[in-house]
């Protein structure tokens, strides 16, 4: 279980990414972080496993405090949350195998993964997350020969080398058309309700958002102006849709298949 | 929203701050007249009056400059003059077309500058470019002249260097020649007549026999007006040498000095018929006689036959030319391996990305880009002149030189690569839980790889390039000898080189461009 209390980033810059934004997040669940972009989402994302270090505000995590984790209680705590993000983020010239095996370093011994080694167990494993992401073929090519829905099965597979209790996705299918947006989104789905692993989502298209969210933020200027369940958000009117995003904003219509009676909504911010 | 809005009107008022034509200058209270006329005292300075300051800085400097060029020329055409208007003079009737066209150039350049600032302050508008046309113009021609531009001599010229040209395109001449017999025979020949002359000589039926008649005669000598007064001429004939071969005639004098005998300036040779013999006149050649010589003196003619025989020799030039070639390639390999490895290190300190965390290490960091900019200024040249100074000739001194440069160069490559690595996987790495030095290992490294692998064969190939003109200045290497060579007026031996180079850095731009495709 996690739970954020009155979070605040304050860049060097000056620039207030969060301001007090406090939420809870129960084991299992699908969370969905709407909002335009610079509206913090990632930043949020970004605090809960320190990548960037918030001002203030505190981020309990099963009862501790990561905010106050020195760097080898943080490194556990890294491991047990995946990430996933809207570029991929993966060592583009590896093999697809070397970056999902990038994902066990938070267990492999510092001064073993020195010389490159891995443990067969962990080599296995790796096969087996491309098997389940339906990638196991490509294993042996560079990760950048690989389209770009492949390309975030691995990111994903090697979220789950971690054997992680969440998942944090940055936008991850913001790179990606919508039929593969909702490949990759059924997959996490699917690891969510089959290993209960809690994911934290943030997401741009609003159909997306209805059809996978068991719980949504939404964020605007740092700040928290939406709370609902997933029941809330599918009966969202287009009022509220404005309040998260702005008048600006318009309901465009995407969906996996014209023919599939989608509604879905676009974010022109 | 009001945010957009905003947004729009700032980029509004952006706009409007670049486009000059909108800017509202200051009224100048100066009228045109007066910033002409200042204009025309001093250039530039009725501009800078009324607020076109660089403008006017800017004519000022070319004109003044001009003036000073265009004084400094005519002082070196004329310099023995007493004073300037002769100067003037004398340069002029030395080089009227340079001369006249400054001399309006830079007067019309300094009426139009004056009429340029009158015209700016009357007028808003005005053609902004046209003079500076014509500053080009006269600096164009200034540096026609400084460069002692000469094309006339360029064409006329060009026959002079067909030979040395010639000798350097095909130089192999010099690279192989064959095994030679010589076939020979002498005979003995008093010079003056008188007393007993030798007796001719005696006939072998197996054996060149050279017969010389008369055995005794004058040599040819200059009389007081240094006119030539031909020597005797003695009637050679030649037995059972080899049929239908050249035959070279050459004198001996008593000394043992050889040389090639010339007749109205054509080296005298006459070709065997298919028995092997030959009949032929010859004028007895000027010595030059040392008085302490004075007296009889016996000399010989030879009748030589030199044909190549089987076997090919390889000449000096080609054994030097490959052996200092392979000098070469080893001294760009070891100089650009000394450099990858020294620059690594460096490099780290002078990426930006790495050292921008606190002010110490931003110090340090100028400080690196700061040295490794001054080096790399400096031509691995210069660095061997020093380098040589500090070791002596020889290719230390040109793998010292060029590893300087290599550690210049590669490390504000290698600085560029780390400093534009894509922070997205380290940001990947680091949230599996892994510790720093795991993230550099897995997210930075392999980024790294390749170009530093690019950078490296680059390099390689830059330096092998460079090794061969290092040794123009002593740096050992195949420059060494070329230099040599050029200085000998040896072109054949200097074009066997220049050849080598040719070839060495083709081949290696091929195989480092096809290397680093592969790789990268």
């Amino acid at each position: 279980m996690l739970s954020i209390k009155n979070l605040v980033k304050i860049y060097d810059d000056g620039t207030e990414a969060l301001k007090d934004v406090s939420f809870d997040v129960d084991d299992g669940e699908f969370l969905i972080i709407i909002g335009l972009s610079g509206s913090g989402k990632s930043t949020l994302l970004r605090c809960i496993n320190r990548l960037i270090e918030p001002t203030e505000g505190q981020i309990i995590w099963n009862g501790e405090d990561v905010t106050e984790a020195d760097s080898n209680h943080l490194r556990e705590v890294r491991r047990q949350i995946g990430m996933i993000f809207q570029h991929f983020n993966l060592v583009k010239r590896s093999s697809v195998l070397k970056n999902v095996l990038a994902g066990r370093l938070g267990y492999t011994n510092p001064m073993l993964s020195l010389i490159n080694r891995f443990s067969q167990a962990d080599i296995e494993m790796a096969y087996e997350a491309l098997r389940r992401a339906g990638i196991e073929d490509q294993a042996h090519k560079r990760a950048d020969e690989l389209s770009g829905g492949q390309q975030q099965r691995v990111g994903i597979a090697r979220a789950l080398m971690q054997n992680p209790k969440m998942i944090l996705a940055d936008e991850p299918v913001a790179s990606l058309d919508p039929v593969l947006a909702h490949t990759i989104l059924g997959y996490l789905e699917k690891i969510n309700k089959e290993d209960n692993i809690t994911v934290l989502c943030s997401l741009h298209y609003l159909d997306l958002v209805q059809r996978y969210a068991t719980r949504v933020i939404g964020l605007r200027n740092g700040k928290v102006v939406y709370r609902g369940s997933g029941e809330d958000i599918r009966k969202m009117t287009d009022e509220e849709f404005k309040q998260i995003y702005g008048e600006e904003a318009e309901r465009v219509r995407v969906g996996p298949d014209s023919s599939e009676d989608v509604d879905g909504e676009k974010i022109n911010g | 929203m009001a945010k957009e809005v905003e947004q729009k009107n700032t980029k509004a008022k952006r706009k409007k701050r670049k486009n000059p034509a909108l800017i509202k200058k200051p009224e100048s209270r100066v009228p045109g007249e007066l910033s002409g006329l200042l204009s025309l005292l001093i250039p530039g300075l009725g501009h800078i009056v009324i607020g076109e300051i660089g403008r006017g800085f800017i004519l000022f400097g070319s004109i003044f400059s001009m003036i000073l060029m265009f004084v400094w020329r005519i002082e070196l055409l004329a310099h023995l003059e007493p004073n300037l208007l002769s100067m003037y003079n004398k340069a002029l009737s030395r080089r009227p077309v340079f001369i006249l066209l400054l001399t309006f150039g830079i007067i019309l350049l300094w009426l139009w500058n004056a009429w340029d600032a009158y015209r700016i302050r009357k007028k808003r508008e005005y053609n902004r470019i046209k003079i500076f046309i014509l500053v080009i113009a006269v600096f164009f021609v200034l540096g026609w002249q400084i460069g002692e531009i000469n094309p006339y001599k360029m064409i006329t010229r060009f026959p002079e260097t067909l030979t040395p040209i010639s000798r350097v395109l095909w130089p192999w001449k010099a690279a192989f020649t064959h095994k030679t017999l010589r076939v020979s025979a002498k005979a003995a020949i008093l010079a003056p007549p008188g007393g007993n002359p030798p007796p001719p000589s005696v006939e072998n039926p197996n054996k060149p026999y050279l017969l010389a008649e008369p055995t005794s005669g004058n040599l040819s000598r200059l009389d007081e007006n240094y006119k030539m007064i031909p020597g005797t001429t003695i009637t050679l004939t030649g037995k059972n040498f080899k049929p239908d071969t050249k035959t070279e005639i050459w004198w001996i004098d008593p000394i043992g000095n050889k040389f090639q005998l010339r007749q109205n300036g054509k080296y005298v040779s006459v070709i065997t018929d298919e028995k092997g013999s030959f009949k032929m006149k010859v004028i007895m050649p000027y010595r030059l006689i040392p008085p302490s010589s004075k007296g009889k003196m016996i000399h010989h003619v030879e009748a030589v036959q030199v044909s190549p025989v089987g076997g090919v020799i390889i000449n000096e030039p080609l054994k030097l030319a490959v052996s200092r070639m392979v000098e070469t390639i080893f001294m760009g390999m070891i100089a650009t391996l000394f450099g990858i490895i020294l620059s690594i290190p460096v490099s780290f300190l002078a990426a930006r990305n790495l050292m921008a965390g606190s002010w110490v290490t931003l110090i340090i960091y100028y400080i690196t880009r700061t040295i490794i900019n001054i080096i790399r200024s400096i031509e691995p040249l210069i660095w061997a002149l020093i380098a040589v100074v500090w070791v002596g000739l020889g290719p230390f001194a040109g793998i010292i030189a060029l590893t300087f440069h290599s550690i210049a160069a590669l490390s504000k490559l290698y600085s560029e690569a780390i400093e534009s690595i894509d922070p997205g996987p380290i940001e990947a790495i680091q949230a599996t839980g892994a510790t720093h030095l795991q993230t550099i290992l897995y997210a930075v490294v392999p980024q790294m790889i390749p170009p530093f692998i690019s950078f490296s064969i680059y390099r390689w190939d830059i330096n092998v390039r460079m090794s061969t003109v290092i040794g123009l200045v002593g740096g050992g290497g195949i420059g060494f000898i070329l230099v040599q060579y050029i200085r000998l007026l040896d072109y054949r031996a200097a074009g066997i080189a220049v050849w080598f180079i040719a070839i060495t850095v083709a081949l290696l731009d091929y195989i480092s461009s096809e290397i680093r495709r592969r790789i990268v």
